[in-house]
C-alpha cells in the first residue's frame, strides 16, 4: 500500500503532466520574456559599467594635466617675460640720446671740439 | 602588515574582472533555459495549490524565472533551484499577506464578498462541467482537490517543506538553502506536516 507520501507524490506528478496546452504555452512564453528581459538588463548594465581602477586613472591624469600647466604656464611666462625685455631694451637703445639723431650730431660736435683742443695744444707755448 | 598573498589577493578583488566571453553568457543562458523549461510546470502547479487563482500563479512563477535569471545567474547552476524555490516561496508568501490586507479592507466596504480564500467568488465555478470524464479521473481529481485543500490549510513554513521534499525531490540541505532556515527545522516542518495530512486524509485515503 502507497504510503501518503507516494500517494501525494503521484498524484501532484499526474496533475503536472495534465497541464493543458494553453497553460503550457503561456509558462514557455513566461520564460522566454523573463529570460529576455534579464540579457536586455545584463547588456544594459555591462554597457554602463566602469572599471573599478577608472577614478584612478582619472585622478592621475589630472594631476599630470595640473602639473604640465603649472610649470608650462610659468614656462610661457619666462618666455613672455625674455621677449618682453628684449623690445623694451631695443626701445631704450632705439630711444636713448645716445642712439637718436640728436646723440650723433653731438658726436660730430665733439670731433670738431677735439680737433680744436688738439691744434690749441700744438700751438701753445711749452711752460 | 598584510602578506603577499592578502595584497595579491585584496589587488585581484580589487581589479575588475574581465567581461565573460559572448559563448560562455550564452552558454549560461541556454543552461538556465533548460533548468526553467525542466522545472516551470511543478513549480506553476505548487504556486497554484498554495495561491488556487492560475493567473496569480503565473505571475509569481514569471517573477521568481525573472529575478533569477537578473539576480542570480553568475551563481553557481546547483544554487540555482533552491534560489529559485526560495524566490517562488517568497512571491506566493508576499502575494498571500497582500490578499489578506485587500480581503480585510474589504470588508469594510460594500458589495459582493470573498471567499474564505481571499477570491472573488466565480459564478461560473458552481456550474457542472458539461463533459464526462472517466471515474478513474474524476476519482485522482477529487483526490487532488482534497490533497490541495489539506496543503492549503497547513502553516506556510510546513507546506513549503512538504511541497520541496515530497514533490519536487530537494533534499533536507536543499530544502533548508530554499526555506533560508536550518535543516533540523526543515525536519521538524516535514514531519508536522506529514503528521497533518495524515490525520487529514487518513480516512479519505
Amino acid at each position: 500500500m502507497a504510503t501518503l507520501e507516494e500517494r501525494s507524490r503521484a498524484l501532484f506528478d499526474e496533475s503536472v503532466d495534465n497541464l493543458d496546452m494553453a497553460m503550457r504555452s503561456r509558462l514557455t512564453q513566461a520564460r522566454h520574456a523573463a529570460l529576455d528581459a534579464a540579457g536586455r538588463s545584463g547588456r544594459r548594465r555591462g554597457m554602463l559599467r566602469m572599471p573599478l581602477w577608472t577614478p584612478a586613472v582619472g585622478v592621475t591624469a589630472a594631476a599630470v594635466l595640473g602639473v604640465a600647466l603649472w610649470f608650462g604656464g610659468h614656462g610661457h611666462h619666462g618666455v613672455a617675460a625674455d621677449s618682453q625685455s628684449s623690445f623694451e631694451d631695443l626701445d631704450i637703445v632705439a630711444s636713448s640720446e645716445e642712439g637718436s639723431g640728436d646723440a650723433m650730431e653731438m658726436l660730430q660736435d665733439d670731433i670738431d671740439f677735439y680737433g680744436w683742443a688738439d691744434k690749441a695744444a700744438g700751438s701753445e707755448p711749452a711752460a | 602588515m598584510p602578506s603577499f598573498d592578502t595584497l595579491n589577493t585584496a589587488w585581484m578583488v580589487w581589479d575588475d574582472p574581465a567581461p565573460a566571453p559572448e559563448e560562455a553568457v550564452l552558454e549560461q543562458s541556454r543552461e538556465l533555459d533548460r533548468l526553467l523549461a525542466e522545472i516551470e510546470r511543478r513549480a506553476f502547479r505548487m504556486a497554484q495549490v498554495a495561491l488556487r487563482d492560475p493567473d496569480d500563479a503565473l505571475d509569481v512563477v514569471q517573477d521568481a524565472m525573472l529575478k533569477l535569471a537578473r539576480n542570480y545567474a553568475k551563481k553557481p547552476s546547483a544554487e540555482w533551484r533552491p534560489l529559485f524555490y526560495r524566490i517562488l516561496e517568497n512571491g506566493i508568501l508576499d502575494l498571500q499577506r497582500r490578499r489578506s490586507v485587500r480581503k480585510r479592507f474589504m470588508a469594510w466596504l460594500p458589495g459582493p464578498k470573498e471567499d474564505p480564500e481571499g477570491e472573488a467568488l466565480d459564478p461560473l465555478d458552481s456550474v457542472a462541467d458539461s463533459a464526462p470524464a472517466a471515474p478513474e479521473r474524476m476519482m485522482q481529481d477529487q483526490a487532488m482537490q482534497k490533497l490541495e485543500a489539506s496543503l492549503r490549510e497547513l502553516p506556510a513554513r510546513q507546506r513549503e517543506a512538504f511541497m520541496l521534499r515530497n514533490f519536487e525531490g530537494l533534499d533536507v540541505a536543499e530544502t533548508a538553502s530554499a526555506m533560508g532556515c536550518s535543516q533540523g527545522s526543515v525536519k521538524t516542518h516535514y514531519s508536522r506536516a506529514v503528521h497533518t495530512l495524515r490525520e487529514r486524509l487518513g480516512e479519505v485515503w
